[in-house]
């Protein structure tokens, strides 16, 4: 095991994680401020990847695509809270989490409707499918670090939005007591569906930014949002730095619990279980970590509410 | 006063004892109705959710059949009905019951998943209703567990990557590199192929079901550097597979080959990124015989693209149930259990011949994958890697 | 002798005040009378479906509805009682009645550990590590090659002594019996003290520590028997399907559960039940209605239900045994209306 290889899964683990914290930013969100389990989130990356491979398509741009597709999944988002999700408030979590479910369910079918089950044809933009060099003899795809740079330029510009500004300061207070902010005379109403479009909004990157990676299909982004959940709870509700370190996390043990733990296994037990239990045991991971955090930590690493 | 409420609630049980009654007559109509002289055939497939696109292709390729047929199975009248499992093993029995017990089908059809098929083999086959299959193949369905009233029209789960291990040992490669998703279907494989390739074995790494980021994978691959890559990614996972070794150049490392990862489901996602791969199969869209030419170009006039050897399969499950009431006058259980076993079945693969557990005994090619003539990607014969390959599984079976 | 004739009081007290649980229960029974008159056969099966469904909710709705926990955990107590079940038949073991302690056994204490370390979250956090407890069990028999994994095992009924199941609606009348005997028993549990105690639980529970009782005792009880009886409808299930599959347990299939009882109502005796019934009619017919309307999406019918699920939870007071309960009272209302004419 050399040390570029260690560097080039790093480097993976960071990409799957600055993705999984695109997922989460919004959810966290969400959940902490409007303390509302918005499972049909997933659904939100698979909008934001199809409204960009299509116009891609269409026009034969990626980036042409990805700039149309940012206002339109944030109008999807702004216009979902104002339909449906606005009377869910007040319910209790089971009944969000079955009206969710029943939207998954909804949009997985609008898109099969509308784009047929095939997946879609997306591919990597001319400009950015080369290499770059982390190390010598270490080619690490253009695009990948690209996806790293925009996640953590997200990163950064969530931060200071939310540390640094007016509207930061009262989504800030809102994740630490909604009611109180209310009082305060916050149009809580406009606030949430402002900070509900902006999470669909970083939803929808995620999925855009891996449509050229992966397969545009229907569901696609249901995997991603049983993560970001893990991520999120780790990390703590309510809490975008949280859910960002979270999410690094995560995706550093998803990623390198994949490739290093059968290998590891091996030098204690024989082959045949080392393979048998190796990657059972590194699905599981995740699920493992979370609730080794949640049985020492009931409220997460860094929960926004005091 | 008293007689007023008698009356009202008299005429309220009298609407609806009427009621229930109509119901009672209705349903005992619509059973009666069904007693003509058809040949009723239920086909189960997945045609909601995710993996949806399968099944649809199966149900155009089933129609294409009828439609070749003239409507008629054996001469008879045919009724296909096209019922979803979704996937879920229970639904599928509950739907294998009502296809045996209500709709009194004469074949059960289809099934494209494994599980699927172990969930509803016996409720099917106990009621004396014959089952062929058009994709799953298990292997206790091969060997222990086989039942004669199941027959299949594809093949045995480990006789593609047999046939994959065969030629990759003949063809002189010395070692492997293998990745497979860690579920049975995947250990399946790369166990079917281990049983023809006797070199060297680089790398043998389980991914997660439905995984869609193997960057991890493929950097680790990377580092190994192994001579060759053999992989099984069905369906999505497939498709995220192959974008993503292209991507990362990994064509200057490793030559890949794949088993059910590049099919004209997942072409029309990948384009050129697929050219190149070599696989094996039973079936591909340029073998060369009057009913599969005349399936493949009515089912590309028809649906705009290549089918897919799903629905291959499925197009030769209705050639089968026309051949067997063809040729034994009847649609009766047993006499069309005799003809099936016998073999020799018409289908797009050729004569297909059957063996004593009523798996087919056919060939297997290796394919390459190409641009066609209008620069549509799809497979093509290179050689045939086997001929008349039977399934390691048929000794164990013993009806 | 006072004790058992004060429960046989409980009992038709209790069956008296569940009129609408004990009259589907009762729909059950004689339900076969109608289908072998009727020729339909194929709906015995669909009954027994529903009839096992509506257990496994039932359990799920005692810390669901009564207990406010929302767990996505118990699809894998469904799946552990199937593959004790089925696990048993390979080591040879065909004795029905084994099956059915093993599977107790094993829900009890998978119902413990998993409750005792859930339960010391709540809220979001409470529904998420079910769900992964949940995860990890299905990862777990899905690497289980030797059971099946994901493939599953083609299994036989159990043997219950003289009973065959294999002979015709046997396994129909031993899922009843199940079934009556599971529902006699929440109903006894919900009007206990025990029962009183944990809905209090779920309204208040500082308040019940402030009686001095211990808030998570109660809660970690009523897991482990919600547990339980999941595990009787998996191991019925088993019977019923003869095949096992780690399906049977993925999280989605916990949010099946909470899809009928949140149907039939939520924190009713007869809402589960109730639900499982349209929730089962549903499957069966949405498909066809859809169908029907417009043929070229039929396999689109989910367009359907999901915006269904979204007005039940919207509009739908209390579910199906909510909106028979209040037309039933209204029916009253105007009927003793028109008698003081």
């Amino acid at each position: 095991m050399t040390s570029t290889i260690i560097l080039e899964q790093t480097f993976n683990g960071l990409q799957a994680g600055v993705t999984l914290f695109l997922v989460a930013a919004g959810l966290t969100l969400i959940l902490g401020i409007m303390d509302f389990v918005f499972l049909a989130h997933g659904a939100q990356v698979m909008i934001g990847a199809y409204f960009a491979a299509a116009i891609t398509a269409a026009s034969g741009n990626f980036y042409l695509g990805i700039l149309l597709a940012i206002p339109l999944t944030f109008a999807s988002g702004y216009v979902l809270e104002f339909l449906v999700i606005r009377h869910l408030y007040r319910r209790d979590h089971m009944e969000q989490v079955l009206a969710t479910f029943g939207l998954i369910l909804f949009f997985n079918e609008l898109i099969r409707i509308g784009f047929g089950p095939a997946a879609l044809y997306s591919d990597l933009p001319p400009s950015l499918s080369g290499f770059v060099e982390i190390l010598p003899d270490t080619p690490y795809p253009a695009y990948r670090l690209g996806v790293i740079g925009v996640g953590l330029a997200c990163a950064l510009a969530i931060h200071l939005f939310v540390s640094r500004t007016r509207i930061g300061a009262m989504v800030r207070a809102g994740a630490n007591n909604p009611e109180m902010t209310a009082a305060l005379g916050v149009n809580i109403r406009i606030l949430f569906r402002l900070i509900f479009a902006a999470g669909a909004c970083f939803a929808g990157v995620a999925g855009m930014l891996l449509g050229p990676l992966t397969a545009v299909q229907p569901g696609m982004g249901e995997p991603l949002l049983i993560l970001s959940l893990v991520v999120i709870i780790i990390g703590g509700i309510g809490s975008v730095r949280g859910a960002f370190i979270a999410a690094i996390i995560v995706g550093l043990a998803d990623t390198l619990g994949r490739v290093f733990l059968p290998g590891l296994l091996r030098l204690v037990f024989d082959q045949a279980t080392a393979d048998g239990a190796g990657p059972a045991l590194a699905s599981m991971l995740v699920y493992i970590l979370m609730a080794v955090v949640l049985i020492f930590r009931p409220t997460g690493l860094f929960p926004a509410k005091g | 006063m008293l007689e007023i409420n008698w009356g009202v609630k008299m005429k309220k049980i009298m609407v609806a004892a009427v009621v229930l009654a109509a119901i009672g007559v209705g349903v005992y109509l619509l059973i009666n109705e069904q007693k003509k002289e058809v040949v009723r055939v239920g086909y189960m497939t997945t045609l909601s959710g995710g993996a949806g696109i399968i099944g649809k292709q199966m149900q155009n390729a089933v129609q294409l059949a009828l439609e070749h047929k003239g409507g008629r199975l054996g001469g008879m009248e045919a009724e296909v009905i096209f019922v979803d499992d979704q996937r879920k093993p229970d639904v599928a029995t509950q739907l294998a019951n009502r296809l045996v017990k209500s709709d009194r089908v004469d074949v059960v059809a289809g099934i494209i998943w494994s599980n699927v098929l172990m969930a509803v083999i016996k409720p099917i086959t106990r009621s004396d209703t014959l089952l062929i299959g058009s994709n799953a193949g298990p292997s206790p369905i091969a060997g222990e567990q086989c039942h004669e009233n199941f027959f299949s029209m594809s093949w045995q789960n480990d006789q593609t990557p047999e046939a994959m291990g065969k030629h990759m040992q003949d063809a002189g490669v010395k070692s492997v590199y293998l990745m497979a998703p860690n579920y049975q279907a995947g250990k399946d494989m790369l166990s079917g192929f281990k049983r023809y390739f006797k070199g060297e074995i680089a790398g043998e790494v389980y991914t997660k079901l439905g995984q869609s980021d193997f960057q991890a994978e493929l950097s680790s691959l990377r580092a190994a550097a192994p001579e060759t890559t053999m992989v099984f990614q069905p369906g999505g996972m497939g498709i995220n597979f192959v974008k993503q070794w292209k991507q990362s150049g990994l064509d200057q490392v490793s030559k890949l080959y794949q088993v059910f990862s590049v099919d004209a489901v997942s072409l029309p996602a990948l384009k050129d990124a697929a050219l190149g791969i070599l696989g094996t199969q039973s079936w591909s869209p340029d073998l060369d015989n009057d009913i599969n030419r005349k399936f493949v170009a009515d089912y590309k006039t028809k649906h705009g693209n290549y089918p897919s050897f799903y629905a291959a399969q499925a197009y030769d499950t209705i050639l089968a149930i026309d051949h067997a009431i063809a040729t034994s006058g009847s649609k009766d259980t047993d006499q069309m259990r005799a003809v099936l076993a016998k073999g020799n079945i018409p289908t797009t693969r050729g004569l297909l011949k059957m063996n004593s557990n009523h798996f087919p005994v056919q060939n297997f090619y290796l394919r390459d994958t190409v641009k066609d003539a209008d620069g549509v990607v799809t497979t093509k014969v290179l050689s045939t890697v086997f001929a008349d390959h039977a399934d390691s599984y048929a000794a164990n079976c013993k009806f | 002798m006072g004790g058992l004739s004060s429960v046989i009081k409980l009992a038709c007290d209790g069956m008296r005040d569940n009129r609408l649980l004990w009259a589907l229960i009762a729909g059950f029974a004689l339900f076969p009378i109608y289908t072998h008159f009727a020729d339909l056969p194929f709906w015995n099966d669909v009954a027994m479906r529903i009839m096992l469904l509506g257990m496994a909710a039932m359990g799920l709705n005692l810390v669901l509805g009564y207990g406010g926990m929302v767990s996505f955990g118990h699809a894998a107590f469904v799946g552990i009682g199937a593959y004790c079940v089925a696990i048993s038949q390979v080591y040879g073991i065909s004795n029905g009645w084994l099956h059915l302690a093993f599977a107790i056994v094993a829900c009890g204490v998978a119902g413990l550990v998993i409750g005792y370390l859930a339960l010391r979250t709540s809220g979001i956090y409470f529904i998420m590590i079910t769900l992964a407890f949940a995860q990890m069990l299905f990862f777990l028999f899905v690497s289980l090659e030797a059971y099946g994994g994901d493939d599953g095992m083609s299994i036989d009924r159990a043997e219950f002594g003289i009973i065959d199941l294999y002979a015709p609606l046997r396994l129909y009348f031993l899922i009843w019996a199940c079934l009556a005997i599971v529902a006699m028993v929440l109903m006894f549990i919900v009007r206990s003290r025990f029962g009183v105690t944990l809905r209090a639980v779920k309204s208040n529970a500082s308040r019940v520590e402030a009686m001095g009782l211990s808030p998570l005792r109660f809660k970690i009880t009523g897991y482990v028997i919600s547990a339980v009886i999941c595990g009787i409808a998996g191991g019925l299930f088993a019977s019923w399907q003869e095949y096992v599959s780690p399906d049977i347990m993925h999280w989605t299939r916990s949010g099946e559960l909470m899809i009928i009882i949140i149907l039939g109502g939520l924190g009713t005796l007869a809402g589960p039940l109730l639900g499982a019934i349209a929730f089962l009619l549903l499957e069966e017919f949405l498909p066809v209605l859809l169908g029907s309307l417009a043929p070229a999406y039929a396999e689109n019918w989910m367009i359907l239900f999901g915006p269904l699920l979204i007005m039940v939870v919207l509009f739908g007071r209390g579910g199906l045994s909510g909106m028979i309960g209040r037309w039933y009272a209204a029916r009253n209302a105007a009927g003793k209306g028109a008698d003081r004419r």
